[in-house]
């Protein structure tokens, strides 16, 4: 379903040069490109990158590169780069997941105490657990995105070799579901990120607020089988909100990184508020937004039949 | 609906379910960590390695429980480094040995320091507080010559390199030095295995508390007495009667790199001579932001003095305003400037004893030697540390005062010795 012309039919008329499933793999492709620069940044506060630290880091915009170069084989050979691509989205998602897995084990205390093994400063403290899994989610999405859905929204998926798997959802709910996640994992990481600063700043309520409201507007629309306008308006409003507060974040994080005289200096953009960090609202965003392009891939536009009958 | 064709499509309602339980999940947790967020992590309140069963640590609890209690209350066992990270090497590593089946470094070096600390171990490399420290008490005979060539590449170590090795120590020997000059200079001494110095002298072992290598008691350990009393100028300044009346509520285990006046109210001297502050990023270089040698009995500005100046300007700009910091420094010069005359003047006047040859040539073995050495080493030097960090009492009165007493002292004693070889003073 074109859930964007739902909104505004206005849209059926502007001629989108690519597909809905293009358009995220793109936006992916850079995700890893960015990602790979965040993870730097970030590895980069203790001044030295431990050689497991840099895993992300290379993976990063290698992987961005190697999506950006089976894009363009996919105009002529599909089914390769639809393989080339999937494998990097499963290395995408292993690489996150051993993120979590490395931040986590940093965040609790194995040979403490029971009741000091884990604790919710020690989590604060310790590197952002949910972090990385903003690769896995990439990686995710982006093997939902590689495969074809034949016919849109049925969530019957063509694999390699032309074999078919049933799905219990359409790639448009599962994308929206995992939208739905991705935000709930960004806000917890903010949140867990922003209560080093004790939550004295105002501003802070900001992308906890819209954080939780999107996510929870993404996740009702992935349960829902057939949206009604309304419902979709309001998601659009909640991404549109997460944008916003991404890059009102950035602003904010640049600012707050300035010294006197608003002079720039690199340090404290390593290793104060990570200015970056804040797109990944802006992300989830654009993201989201993105799915409600239409779903139908080229070539599949049959003639409207009613309409011509009618006419005649 | 047809369920055959869609085998998946009974998990629907329990893939719901989980989305909604972790959603559900994660609110609460956003909740709760919102909840907790005055709450800061107190690590030294736990015992991280409570239930350790590591070999070091179950016997060194037995045989040195305080070690295992300082560790496993701090943020290196916290963060799993643990004991073999920093004493474990081969059997073929220069110092290393032999301990219950294992080889290990009795004191690691900033070699292990440097894998997980890489930049702050290359800044201390080009510090004063590395070989140049060293050179002080033990000359560069011995170094070998990468520390030579590491050394003249210091800004200390290219200003009159072996000039700079004090005589006294070489008197004392080595009986007397580690409890003297070198307990202090050891901060530079080469190791076997071509690292230098000793992180752990500001870094104590094994708490390695930020805020304990923070506060200027650290730098107390050395930078004290009449020859460097820095403390005592900093404890009489307005900076240090901040620290002393108010630090209990400064913000000691702030994010480094990160520090501003919200944090550090008024300066220590970790935050003047190291943090990232003001404009100016971190370094362990703590020479980086000096503008003049003044440790010299005749101090002259040092290589890049105007960068250094603009970085230390940076820090003083955070609370000071430009009229203010341009006055000081203008002022510090010509004081300087003025000490060193002194001490040119001193240097005049005994001059014709060396000329005649009326000195003895060993050093330190007559009264002299001493009332020189004191005019510069300790009076010179103090009225210049007193000027610049702001100690009054150390400028005038342990610093001007006495080196113009042992001015006239001097003149006295070259009077004295002129007359009785006959010559005219």
């Amino acid at each position: 379903m074109y859930h964007l012309a739902t909104v505004s039919p206005f849209v059926k008329r502007v001629r989108i040069p690519i597909t809905r499933d293009q358009a995220m793999l793109l936006m992916l492709a850079l995700n890893e490109l960015l990602l790979g620069l965040e993870t730097y940044l970030a590895h980069s506060i203790s001044g030295t990158i431990m050689p497991k630290e840099w895993i992300p880091i290379i993976f990063g915009p290698v992987a961005g590169i190697f999506l950006l170069i089976a894009g363009l084989l996919a105009l002529r050979k599909r089914n390769l780069a639809a393989v080339i691509a999937t494998i990097i989205y499963l290395a995408s998602t292993v690489v996150g997941l051993l993120g979590v897995y490395f931040h986590f084990i940093r965040a609790v205390l194995p040979y403490a105490t029971l009741g000091e093994m884990i604790s919710i400063p020690l989590f604060v403290w310790a590197p952002p657990i949910l972090g990385p899994l903003t690769f896995a989610l990439v990686g995710l999405m982006g093997i939902s995105a590689v495969w074809l859905e034949e016919p849109p929204d049925s969530g019957r998926l063509t694999l390699m070799g032309g074999r078919k798997l049933q799905m219990p959802f359409s790639k448009t709910n599962a994308f929206f579901f995992m939208v739905g996640l991705g935000t709930l994992a960004t806000v917890i990481s903010s949140v867990l990120d922003h209560a080093r600063t004790h939550f004295e700043n105002p501003w802070l309520w900001l992308p906890t607020g819209i954080g939780i409201f999107a996510t929870i507007v993404a996740v009702l629309l992935g349960a829902l089988e057939n949206p009604r306008r309304g419902d979709l308006i309001t998601y659009v409003v909640a991404m549109v909100l997460l944008i916003l507060v991404g890059m009102l974040g950035v602003l904010l994080h640049i600012q707050r990184n300035l010294v006197m005289e608003n002079a720039i200096v690199v340090e404290r953009f390593v290793r104060g508020a990570p200015f970056l960090a804040p797109m990944l609202f802006a992300d989830m965003g654009a993201l989201g937004l993105i799915i409600l392009l239409d779903p139908k891939e080229r070539g599949e536009e049959k003639p409207d039949i009613e309409n011509i009958t009618a006419n005649l | 609906m047809d369920q055959s064709s869609k085998p998946f499509s009974k998990y629907r309602t329990l893939i719901i379910g989980l989305v909604v339980v972790v959603v559900i999940l994660g609110v609460t947790l956003i909740i709760w960590a919102i909840g907790q967020a005055g709450t800061t992590v107190d690590l030294e309140a736990v015992d991280v390695l409570a239930n350790s069963s590591d070999e070091c640590v179950t016997c060194h609890r037995e045989v040195s429980p305080g070690i295992v209690d300082q560790f496993s209350h701090s943020s290196m066992a916290a963060a799993e480094v643990t004991c073999r990270d920093c004493h474990e090497v081969g059997a073929d590593y220069p110092g290393a040995v032999e301990h219950e089946g294992d080889t290990i470094l009795a004191e690691p070096t900033p070699a292990k320091c440097e894998k997980c600390h890489e930049a702050e171990v290359a800044q201390y490399y080009q510090s004063r507080h590395s070989l140049p420290a060293w050179v002080a008490v033990a000359g560069s005979g011995d170094l070998s010559p990468n520390h030579l060539a590491m050394y003249q590449a210091i800004p200390e170590g290219s200003f009159a390199p072996d000039k700079a090795r004090n005589a006294i120590a070489a008197i004392e020997g080595p009986v007397l030095t580690p409890f003297t000059c070198e307990s202090c200079h050891s901060i530079g001494e080469p190791m076997p295995d071509e690292s230098v110095g000793r992180c752990q002298k500001c870094h104590i072992r094994h708490s390695f508390s930020l805020e304990q290598a923070r506060k200027p008691e650290t730098c107390n350990n050395c930078h004290i007495g009449p020859d460097h009393p820095q403390w005592e100028i900093y404890q009489e300044s307005a900076h240090g009667i901040q620290y002393a009346t108010m630090g209990s509520n400064w913000n000691w285990e702030a994010e480094a790199g990160n520090l501003s006046v919200v944090d550090f109210p008024a300066p220590t001297c970790a935050l003047c001579h190291m943090s990232g502050f003001g404009t100016t990023g971190t370094t362990h270089d703590v020479g980086d932001r000096l503008s003049w040698y003044l440790f010299a009995s005749i101090s002259q500005q040092r290589p890049s003095w105007q960068d250094n100046r603009t970085r230390m300007h940076s820090i003083c700009f955070e609370c000071h305003n430009e009229n203010f910091i341009k006055d000081l420094y203008a002022g510090a010069d010509a004081a300087t400037q003025q000490i060193n005359d002194y001490v040119q003047a001193s240097n005049d006047l005994i001059a014709p004893l060396q000329d005649q040859k009326l000195l003895t040539s060993e050093p330190f073995d007559e009264p002299i030697d001493f009332t020189y050495f004191d005019l510069w080493h300790y009076w010179g030097r103090t009225s210049k540390f007193g000027m610049w960090m702001q100690g009054p009492d150390y400028s005038q009165w342990h610093g001007v005062y006495p080196l113009l007493e042992t001015m006239a002292d001097l003149e006295e004693m070259v009077n004295d010795k002129l007359q009785a070889a006959g010559a005219t003073p």
